[in-house]
């Protein structure tokens, strides 16, 4: 499979797809037109988040390494503008409002990080990464950065929104890893890490606890803080081998299930498409993601190989945590399942990462 | 290096995931399958009628009554206490009570709370009327169980209740669910899943605020199976009123077939107090010293006393080993090893049928010592004694025979160590010492010399759901007695009545001509139990029937009872 661009194209298409057929089935019930029009949304974005893709992936993604502080300042200043300007839904001041849609920076914010950390990472472009850290110490390798992701992941959690700020600081442990860091530094900043988290506790907020609490026993509380995830093995478990077939899933229908189109779709997806649908959806998943890995190892370019590594890991945690969420394996956060769950931002952002990883493979062989 | 170890993670990620899926879908989807149900489906329910308890003309003798409920399902947005206000002044409902529903209404919205229940028919149509104001209200039919005669033939039927801990392990697998109301003891035990009613109802989906969203469909719900009894209620209740307040039991039956007409027991319960639930008059039923629950004829082992004269009589005729001309001198007592053995009078010169006339004990001693005691203990097994008849209602007990042989298998268990002696084999052939009986089995030995010769099987239901069941009942067994034999005995049955000196003389005086046989067992201390156990008319015998009045004194005193049932039975008409 030479040709990464049709690959990527044809899997992203089908789980657009089926996105937007979950996103009719658990909203076709609801009372008002405005929700029953939402998958003719969804449509929209696919679109603009497939025009986006050819135009990304056609221009030459070693241009985000001048835009890169750029970028990284426009992140930082939407993300401060939500604190302003921002509405707040669920609880959660996350998004921005724009004419006629809501804007989310967070999800703009984990690729603006990802292209930061990759050309960080490989800023004289020599081949041993590891020598920033002996270089520099491990002050310039390792804190300076942590600081450079720290800032939009605090801006995000203090949203709130938990789940995006991790996921940065996870994406930023991998590409510590995978940048020939030595390991021991790593641990040091994994200990740390691990030892201020008692510290992090009384700066969540007591939702966030709950949720904690009820991820390690969601049988406390059924019908308050665990009734999000009991509902959601129950719709899964009960899908069965073959589903209850598409628009008769009755956890997602009568509306059992709470945010049964954007971070619990899988769980809709599984109850109406049993054991088989959620497979070959997972199967997709994973087949997608490594491409990304692909293009990778392919690449010779360091700013590029880590970009790919950098996209294609964020798309990874992000749907593995979502997954494991679905089916009460992962505290609850607010993660959508990238290319599934209604939600332009998500889309656009996926839509447009995955065009980077398209441009990475075309451009290898200028190298 | 690093980049596999990630690409590796990310493999088990997705393997882990996949298995978790596999869990879930496959290993686990049915307990989520039906828990999904659960969040969605909603019955009202609506109970069949259990099936009714018929005699065998068709009267009945328990069916079911239509009380009404008054539910609310709550709708959409809570309209309860509206709909309460409304309903209250019909229901003359305490405001105190409607709070502890409407708190229910907030917990568990989507499920119908009851409001009032069992009111009467009027307010039930007053209620319905008010439907349409009142959405969400529903008046609920259930049956409950009535009993038209109240506490007649209340041992046959036995009662309902809710189900216990025990009943329900064992039914589990028949579809028996906790707080189902099923039968205890008689009948309603026994035939419980014929008698069964399978639950209806309206199922509907609703969504998760509990508001209905679709009707998906009603289950009719099924009447259980009607019973019909071989009792019959007109004789059923001469023979209860004849032993009103005499603690103590009477059974009618059949001679050729073993059809129990009429199976009395007192003292008796209510059946009616079990099913309204009223907690104040069932521990007065369960508290009861005369054990008023107790079926005494069939769960009731007593001394068999003179009865067993009669299996006696018969063994030694059989085995030649006395017969009719044996001439035995009664002197009051007769001495065997050092005690003295009493007999109740001074007969002078007795033969067989004079003895069983006059009730000899010194003749049947004598008899019983020729005989030995493994010959009487294998006719009177050979009568059915000593084992259950395997009739028709639960907890019958089986009695006991006592003989040599399991004296000596005693021996080897430390208990009771006694030899066999001769004393024995003279309680033994007196019917008393360790024998027990239970009446049902007196009757049936009664009716080997009704039917001549046949050892029957009784029975009580005719039919269950119109089909008869009689001819899947045992078959009654042929003793192959010798017909002398049996005369001569029937003889002497007919002469304990027609005898002046009869121990049933009172029976002469009726219009139907009686064969029977009085028992007086002693069961100190206290007062001995009064046995009678006949059949009349006697040629062409259309009844058996046993009378035993628990320290009811003599034997005469349970002639008394029989005469009175018999003489009702001559003005019904039934003989």
């Amino acid at each position: 499979m030479r040709n990464s661009r049709i690959t990527i194209f044809i899997i992203a298409i089908i789980i657009a797809f089926i996105g937007i057929l979950s996103i009719y089935s658990s909203t076709c019930q609801k009372d008002t037109e405005l929700w029953q029009a939402i998958y003719k949304r969804q449509i929209i974005w696919v679109f603009l988040g497939l025009v986006l893709f050819f135009l990304v992936s056609n221009s030459d993604y070693r241009r985000l390494w001048d835009w890169t502080y750029v970028l990284y300042t426009c992140a930082l200043f939407f993300l401060l503008l939500v604190f302003i300007l921002g509405i707040t839904r669920l609880g959660a001041q996350r998004w921005l409002k724009f004419v006629w849609f809501n804007f989310q920076p967070s999800e703009l914010a984990k690729l603006i990080l990802a292209i930061f950390l990759a050309r960080y990472f490989s800023r004289k472009s020599v081949s041993d990464i590891s020598l920033p850290v002996t270089k520099f110490g491990v002050f310039r390798g390792l804190i300076l950065p942590f600081l450079f992701v720290a800032l939009p992941a605090g801006l995000i959690v203090e949203q709130p929104d938990l789940g995006s700020g991790l996921m940065l600081v996870f994406l930023f442990i991998f590409l510590l890893y995978l940048t020939n860091v030595r390991l021991r530094n790593i641990f040091i900043f994994l200990s740390a890490f691990i030892l201020l988290l008692p510290l992090f506790w009384h700066f969540m907020r007591d939702y966030q606890k709950q949720r904690l609490f009820v991820f390690l026993n969601p049988n406390i509380d059924p019908l308050g803080a665990g009734y999000t995830i009991v509902q959601s093995k129950i719709a899964i478990g009960s899908g069965g081998i073959f589903g209850k077939g598409w628009l008769s899933g009755t956890q997602s229908q009568l509306h059992f299930l709470p945010e049964s189109h954007t971070d619990f779709i899988f769980a809709t997806f599984a109850e109406e498409w049993g054991f088989l649908g959620s497979m070959i959806l997972l199967l997709l998943y994973f087949l997608l993601i490594r491409q990304g890995f692909l293009i990778a190892q392919r690449t010779r370019d360091d700013f590029g190989r880590l970009l790919a590594l950098g996209i294609s890991l964020l798309l990874g945690i992000q749907i593995s945590i979502n997954i494991a969420m679905n089916l009460g394996f992962a505290p609850i956060v607010g993660l959508p399942l990238p290319l599934m769950s209604y939600g332009g931002s998500s889309v656009i952002v996926t839509f447009v990462a995955l065009g980077i990883l398209v441009s990475i493979d075309r451009r290898r062989a200028v190298f | 290096m690093r980049l596999k170890i990630v690409k590796l993670a990310g493999f088990f990620v997705f393997i882990f995931l996949s298995s978790v899926l596999f869990s879930f879908q496959f290993v686990r989807a049915k307990k989520y399958r039906e828990q999904s149900d659960k969040n969605c489906l909603r019955l009202v329910p609506q109970e069949g009628c259990r099936g009714r308890i018929l005699d065998s003309e068709g009267s009945v003798i328990a069916d079911s009554k239509l009380s009404y409920d008054v539910m609310f399902f709550p709708q959409g947005e809570s309209n309860f206490n509206k709909v309460l206000a409304n309903v209250s002044g019909i229901l003359e409902l305490k405001l105190k009570a409607s709070k502890s529903a409407d708190k229910f209404v907030r917990v568990a919205s989507s499920m119908p709370v009851t409001i009032a229940k069992n009111i009467g028919i009027k307010k039930a149509i007053a209620l319905e009327e008010m439907k349409l104001e009142n959405p969400g209200l529903i008046v609920l039919p259930v049956p409950v169980r009535r009993y038209p005669n109240e506490r007649l033939a209340c041992h046959i039927i036995g009662y309902l209740g809710e189900i216990d801990h025990w009943r329900l392990t064992k039914l589990e697998d028949y579809g028996y669910k906790t707080k189902d109301i099923v039968g205890f003891g008689g009948i309603e035990e026994k035939y419980d899943y014929y008698l069964r009613q399978e639950e209806g109802g309206l199922l509907s989906e609703v969504d998760h605020r509990g508001r209905f969203t679709r009707v998906l469909g009603f289950r009719q719900p099924v009447n259980g199976k009607d019973i019909q009894l071989t009792i019959n209620l007109k004789l059923q209740k001469i023979a209860e009123d004849a032993l009103s307040c005499k603690k103590g039991s009477v059974v009618v039956m059949e001679p050729y077939t073993g059809e129990i007409l009429a199976m009395a027991s007192y003292p008796n319960f209510s059946p009616g107090a079990f099913a309204d639930k009223n907690a104040s008059s069932i521990p007065v039923f369960l508290n009861d010293l005369d054990s008023p629950l107790l079926n005494r004829v069939i769960s009731g082992a007593y001394p068999a006393g003179s009865l067993f004269k009669l299996i006696v009589a018969t063994a030694g005729l059989e085995t030649r080993k006395i017969n009719p001309s044996t001439i035995s001198i009664c002197q009051g007592s007769m001495l065997i090893g050092k005690k003295e053995f009493n007999c109740w009078g001074t007969h002078n010169q007795q033969n067989l049928h004079l003895a069983i006339a006059h009730s000899c004990n010194v003749f049947f001693y004598r008899a019983g010592l020729i005989l030995g005691p493994q010959i009487i203990y294998d006719y009177a097994v050979k009568f059915g004694l000593s084992k259950s008849v395997s009739f028709d209602l639960c907890y019958e007990t089986s009695g006991f025979v006592p003989s040599p042989l399991r004296r000596k298998i005693n021996q080897f268990s430390r208990f009771r160590r006694e030899n066999w002696y001769d004393g024995d084999t003279a309680n033994l052939s007196i019917g008393q010492g360790d024998v027990l009986v239970t009446p049902l089995q007196m009757a049936c030995m009664m009716a080997v010399f009704a039917n001549k010769g046949y050892l029957v099987r009784p029975y009580i239901t005719k039919a269950i759901d119109g089909s008869e069941t009689g001819v899947f009942q045992k078959k009654a067994v042929c003793l192959s007695l010798r017909e002398s034999t049996i005369d001569e005995i029937r003889r002497g049955l007919r002469e304990v009545v027609s005898d002046p000196d009869g121990t049933a003389n009172v029976l002469s005086t009726l219009a139907v001509s009686v064969g029977g046989k009085t028992g007086t067992a002693q069961a100190p201390p206290g007062t001995s139990h009064a046995w009678f156990a006949g059949f009349f008319p006697f040629e062409n015998p259309k009844y058996v029937i046993c009378v035993f009045l628990e320290r009811g004194g003599h034997g005469y005193y349970s002639a008394l009872v029989a005469k009175q049932i018999i003489e009702k039975m001559l003005e019904e008409g039934l003989v």
